[in-house]
C-alpha cells in the first residue's frame, strides 16, 4: 500500500483537533476522578487522588435507593421499547401496504404529532393521569413514552417498508401463512435495521429523560435515575459534591458502555431520531 | 385477498391509533380549550376568552424567557452553526487518531442534561476549574461567579449547551459532507479553484439542506431548554436565566396557573409550527438538484 506523505497543515489540524477533543472529554474525566477524591481534596480541581477513595460511593448507597433507580429506569425503558417496536412496526406495515385514504389520513394524523411539544399537553396529561388513577405509576410512563414515539417510529417504519418488495409476503400468503404469521415471521425480521435505529434513539431519550418522571412520578420507590440525581443534588444532605459525582458517574456508566460498543449505530440513530420537533 | 387483508390491517393500526388518540390527540384538544380558561387544575375551569394569551405579552417572566430564547437562537445561528461546519470540515479527512477524535466530539451527546449540569456546576463554581485556570493565565479580572451573576448567567448557560450542541451539529454536518461526491472537488481543483472557493461554491450550497435542518434543531432546542436552568439556577438570579419551557412549567406547577401555562404551551407550539413551515420552504427552494 502506498502511503501519501502527510503535509504539515494536516498534522497541525490533527493536533488542534486532538486538543479540542481533550477539552471536550475533560468534564467526563473530572466526573470520574471527582467521584474517587476524598473530601479533603475534592475542591481542588487539579488534585489527583493518590489512592481510590470509596467513601462517596458508600454515602450514595446509604442515602439513595440506587438499585431501585436502576431497576425502575430499566423496567420503564424496556417495556417502552418493546411497546414502541411492536405497536409502530405493525402500524407502519399496515400503512405502507394499504393504499387507502383512511390509512393515509391516520398516517398524517400521526405525523402531525411531531410538532406538538410536551409543554402544550403536559398539564392536561397530568390531570388525565390523576383521573384515570395512573399518575405515579410506571405503567403511565410506559404508555406515555410509547405514545410519544409513535409519530417518528411509524414514519421510520413506513419509509423502510418501501424497500421491502411486496412479493415476499404475497408468496407467504400463497403458502398458507396468515397475515399475523407472515408479519411476525417474514416482515418483522426484515425491518431489523429500522428497529435498531428506533431502539437506539429511544434508549438515550428515555434513559436520560428528566422532565417526564419529574411531572408524572412521585413516590421514591418508583423514581428513575435522573430525578434521583437532581433530588440528591438539590437536597445537599451531604454538604459536599463527592457523593453527587459518584451517583452521576454510576448513572451514566451504562450509556457510556453502550456508546463505546455501538457508536456507529447510535450516531445514525441520533440523526434520524432528531426529526421530532 | 385485498378485502380480507384490510380488516387485518385495521387491527394492525388500532393499537397505535388508540394510544395516539388517548395520549396525544385528546390531551391536545383539551389543552386548546383549557388555554381559554382560568384554571388551577383542581376546580372547574372558567372561560375567559383570550385573556391568557393577552397576558403573555405583559408577563415580565415570559418576556425575559422569550428574550433569552431569542439570544440563544441568535448565538446558534451566528456562532454555533458556522463553528460546527468548520469542525465538521476539519474532521472530514483521514487522521491517525480519527476514530478517537470523532468519538470525543460525539461523546457528550449521550450524557444526560442532568449529569451535564452537575459536573459543570463544579467546573464553573467560584473555586472551580475555570476560575483557577483564569487565575493562572493571569486573567484574574475575569474570575467571577459564572452562574450567580445576572449579566453572565445566561451566556454561561448558552456556552454550556455547546458542550453537547457542537458535537450534535457536527454529526449532521459530517453526514452531509460525506454525501457530497468527491469527484466534484477533484474537478474544481483541476479547474484551479482554491480551498475557500471550493468551500463557498461546492460545500456550502450542497450542505444547504443540512444547514436548514440544523438551524431548525438549534432553535427548537432553545425553545425547549428546561433541564439546565431548572437544575442550576431555577431561572435566576431574578429572571436572568428564564427559558420558555421553564416559565411554562413554573406557571403550571409552582403558581398553579394551569390555564395560563397551557396558553403559553400553545404559543410555543405555534412558534414551532411557523419555524417548521419556514424551514420546509427554505429547504425546498435552496436544495440543489443533483
Amino acid at each position: 500500500m502506498v502511503r501519501k506523505r502527510r503535509n504539515p497543515t494536516d498534522i497541525a489540524i490533527e493536533v488542534g483537533l486532538f486538543l479540542f477533543a481533550c477539552v471536550l472529554l475533560y468534564p467526563i474525566y473530572f466526573l470520574y476522578v471527582g467521584s474517587f477524591k476524598s473530601p479533603a481534596i475534592f475542591y481542588d480541581p487539579f488534585a489527583f487522588p493518590k489512592e481510590l477513595y470509596w467513601g462517596s460511593f458508600a454515602i450514595v448507597f446509604e442515602k439513595v435507593k440506587l438499585l431501585d433507580g436502576f431497576f425502575n429506569t430499566i423496567v420503564i425503558m424496556s417495556f417502552s421499547l418493546v411497546s414502541i417496536v411492536v405497536i409502530c412496526s405493525m402500524a407502519g406495515y399496515a400503512i405502507a401496504r394499504v393504499k387507502n385514504r383512511w390509512f393515509q389520513a391516520i398516517y398524517y394524523l400521526f405525523l402531525s404529532g411531531m410538532i406538538v411539544p410536551l409543554q402544550t399537553t403536559m398539564v392536561t396529561i397530568f390531570k388525565m393521569g390523576v383521573s384515570i388513577h395512573l399518575i405515579d405509576t410506571r405503567t403511565f410512563m410506559v404508555l406515555l413514552y410509547a405514545a410519544g414515539a409513535i409519530p417518528i417510529a411509524t414514519f421510520i417504519y413506513v419509509g423502510f417498508m418501501k424497500s421491502i418488495p411486496k412479493e415476499i409476503e404475497e408468496s407467504a400468503f400463497i403458502d398458507g401463512c396468515g397475515p399475523m404469521q407472515s408479519f411476525a415471521r417474514i416482515v418483522l425480521p426484515l425491518l431489523l435495521p429500522a428497529t435498531g435505529t428506533i431502539l437506539i434513539t429511544n434508549v438515550t431519550a428515555i434513559y436520560n429523560d428528566f422532565m417526564g418522571p419529574l411531572l408524572y412520578l412521585k413516590s421514591e420507590s418508583k423514581m428513575t435515575l435522573m430525578p434521583q440525581i437532581v433530588q440528591f443534588y438539590a437536597n445537599k444532605q451531604s454538604m459536599d459534591y463527592g457523593p453527587v459525582f459518584a451517583l452521576s458517574a454510576l448513572a451514566v456508566l451504562p450509556l457510556i458502555l453502550l456508546f463505546i460498543f455501538t457508536q456507529k449505530y447510535m450516531i445514525k440513530g441520533l440523526i434520524v431520531g432528531s426529526l421530532k420537533g | 385477498m385485498e378485502r380480507k387483508w384490510i380488516g387485518t390491517a385495521a387491527l394492525f393500526v388500532l393499537p397505535a391509533l388508540l394510544l395516539f388518540i388517548t395520549f396525544t390527540y385528546y390531551p391536545f384538544i383539551r389543552s386548546l380549550y383549557y388555554s381559554f380558561t382560568t384554571w388551577d387544575s383542581i376546580r372547574k375551569p372558567v372561560f375567559i376568552g383570550l385573556d391568557n394569551y393577552a397576558f403573555l405579552f405583559e408577563d415580565r417572566k415570559m418576556i425575559a424567557a422569550a428574550m433569552n430564547t431569542f439570544k440563544m437562537a441568535l448565538f446558534g445561528l451566528l456562532i454555533q452553526n458556522p463553528l460546527a461546519i468548520w469542525i465538521a470540515v476539519l474532521l472530514n479527512r483521514k487522521f491517525v487518531t480519527g476514530y478517537f477524535l470523532r468519538a470525543a466530539v460525539f461523546f457528550p451527546v449521550i450524557i444526560s442534561l442532568v449529569v451535564l449540569s452537575v459536573v459543570w456546576s463544579q467546573i464553573l463554581s467560584y473555586e472551580g476549574t475555570l476560575n483557577l485556570v483564569l487565575n493562572q493565565l493571569g486573567l484574574s479580572g475575569w474570575v467571577r461567579d459564572w452562574l450567580g451573576e445576572t449579566n453572565t448567567v445566561f451566556i454561561t448557560i448558552i456556552l454550556l449547551t455547546q458542550w453537547q450542541g457542537l458535537g450534535y451539529c457536527v454529526i449532521f454536518y459530517l453526514a452531509g459532507l460525506q454525501s457530497i461526491p468527491a469527484d466534484l472537488y477533484e474537478a474544481s481543483r483541476i479547474d484551479g479553484a482554491g480551498a475557500i472557493q471550493r468551500f463557498l461554491k461546492i460545500t456550502v450550497p450542497l450542505l444547504m439542506p443540512t444547514i436548514t435542518i440544523v438551524t431548525f434543531l438549534i432553535i427548537v432546542g432553545g425553545l425547549k431548554l428546561f433541564d439546565i436552568p431548572y437544575i442550576l439556577t431555577s431561572g435566576g438570579p431574578g429572571t436572568a436565566s428564564y427559558t420558555l419551557a421553564l416559565a411554562i412549567y413554573n406557571a403550571a406547577f409552582r403558581e398553579n396557573n394551569a390555564g395560563y401555562s397551557i396558553a403559553a404551551g400553545v404559543v410555543l407550539m405555534l412558534i414551532i409550527m411557523v419555524i417548521t413551515f419556514i424551514q420546509l420552504q427554505i429547504t425546498r427552494r435552496r436544495e440543489v438538484e443533483m
